[in-house]
């Protein structure tokens, strides 16, 4: 019935349309990176003939972990297909490639993940790679209670929504990365005034020049096995009474 | 940033650092914005300073700046967002009095600050100054929106090379050159017995004050010269 096939498009559409606007507005913001991903595993659900979606990233050691998942019992699946060393989303993260099973019930080229698939309720499944250029950062798996699996449409949706996965992650890594290098220099910064700070206050406290304010600096961080920084910022901060901070061999002063 | 604008400032940067690391920085700027003066500042927690300055006078205004936490660099790393002063008039004059003075004195007629920010946190300052009044042309703004950014990574690319918690030797000019502010205010922190910072600002009041520059007023309280008062006793010259 083409007529009623339009009718039903036209809407299908408007909402694909206005849930991509809300994904990018979500990724030009501040954003949690697992929250952004498991708001992508709904909307597989939403708009795609999937019943269940999961998504898998590789971490440093190209081990996959499932980072995100439309359910409890996908959650479970999908660290099934990890632990078990086969299913879908590891044959498409090997090769980067889409993978679609169509009937799970029979040739099934991973009879465990199957089993464990079919007692879910579960008839056909599609993984498809997040890709960055020519890497694999990991795979979106989609899963259908009917066989037959999802038409070109669905497909090519799923890699556009597995794609909006690819650049949340990275944006989320570059953003990270540079608040860490941000968080190195600032750290530089601050010692090193710390140190002039501290040679100062000893200075000041015991009445020496600030060659000899930082040679004593030096070596209580020495003797206490300490960093000159670390040293430094506490004096500074107060926590390290100045009256400890003695002349190399020499005790501080007990108190009475 | 647009393709030739990004590989304009790619050519003029490659260049500067082929002759030295960050002494030339400001050259370049200068050279690719073709404006009087520039002056490039590190800041973390609020203090730190100058890493390169184009010129003299342009030394003085950014030791100033971050002396007395005053002037169009401060305003920019706070706010986050440019700070532009094309006259420096009444009304910079009433938001910068010491600053405006100095820039008058050195014959700048206009200040742009813009911030160094990655990843929405501020690393540092760009300030550009200018000989006339007057706004800079939209090519020099967005080429100093540009400049800024290749700055931020600069030089958190040259801190990458650093072992953790010190600075790199092309940054630790920002913190050496005024080390003896710090020892000052280390100095003034235990006279008073007040945090180090507020003995920054002490120090800073004292050197307004008294017509002196921070650099100075710090240098004779290093010499033990000098004692600031506590809010019960007058001040000392030794």
């Amino acid at each position: 019935m083409p007529d009623d096939a339009l009718a039903k498009a036209a809407p299908t559409q408007t909402l694909t349309a206005t849930r991509f606007v809300e994904i990018v507005d979500t990724l030009v913001g501040d954003f949690d990176v697992i929250e952004v991903l498991t708001l992508l595993t709904s909307r597989c659900v939403e708009l795609l003939a999937a019943s269940a979606a999961g998504i898998l990233l590789a971490d440093g050691s190209g081990r996959l972990r499932v980072v995100g998942a439309s359910t409890e019992q996908i959650q479970l699946l999908e660290l099934f297909q990890v632990q078990n060393d086969e299913g879908p989303c590891l044959d498409c993260f090997r090769t980067g490639h889409v993978v679609l099973h169509s009937d799970l019930d029979h040739l099934s080229p991973w009879p465990l993940f199957a089993a464990e698939c079919t007692k879910s309720g579960f008839a056909s499944v599609c993984a498809v790679p997040l890709r960055l250029r020519s890497h694999t950062l990991g795979c979106l798996n989609l899963f259908m209670s009917a066989p037959g699996g999802l038409d070109d449409t669905d497909i090519a949706l799923a890699q556009v929504l597995a794609d909006f996965a690819s650049i949340a992650l990275i944006q989320d890594q570059a953003t990270r990365d540079a608040a860490i290098r941000e968080g190195h220099l600032r750290h530089a910064l601050t010692s090193r005034i710390a140190i002039e700070q501290a040679k100062g206050m000893i200075a000041e406290r015991h009445q020496v020049d600030m060659d000899e304010a930082f040679s004593r600096l030096r070596s209580f961080a020495r003797n206490n096995n300490r960093l000159l920084t670390e040293v430094a910022e506490a004096v500074v901060a107060g926590s390290l009474p100045l009256d400890s901070i003695t002349p190399a061999g020499l005790r501080p002063p007990t108190s009475r | 940033m647009n393709d030739e604008q990004s590989s304009r400032l790619a050519v003029a940067f490659a260049r500067e650092t082929a002759r030295s690391t960050t002494a030339r920085l400001c050259a370049a700027c200068v050279e690719v914005l073709a404006v009087t003066g520039a002056g490039i500042t590190i800041m973390g927690g609020g203090q730190a300073g100058p890493i390169c300055v184009s010129d003299r006078n342009v030394s003085a205004l950014e030791d100033l700046q971050f002396a007395m936490g005053q002037g169009p660099c401060p305003d920019a790393f706070v706010s986050g967002v440019p700070v532009h002063a094309p006259s420096l008039d009444t009304t910079a004059t009433m938001k910068w009095p010491s600053f405006v003075t100095l820039a008058r004195e050195s014959g700048i007629g206009a200040v742009f600050a813009y911030p160094l920010i990655a990843a929405g946190t501020r690393v540092g300052v760009l300030t550009i100054y200018q000989h006339d009044e007057g706004q800079l042309t939209k090519e020099q703004h967005d080429d100093s929106i540009a400049l800024a950014e290749v700055l931020t990574e600069t030089v958190l690319s040259l801190q990458d090379d650093a072992p953790p918690g010190t600075l790199a030797p092309g940054l630790a000019d920002a913190v050496e050159y005024r080390a003896e502010i710090y020892q000052a205010s280390g100095m003034i922190a235990v006279q008073l017995s007040i945090p180090a910072l507020e003995a920054l600002l002490r120090i800073r009041a004292h050197a307004f004050a008294n017509d002196q520059t921070v650099a100075e007023t710090a240098a004779l309280i290093v010499a033990r010269r000098l004692r600031l008062p506590n809010d019960h006793q007058p001040e000392t010259e030794v």
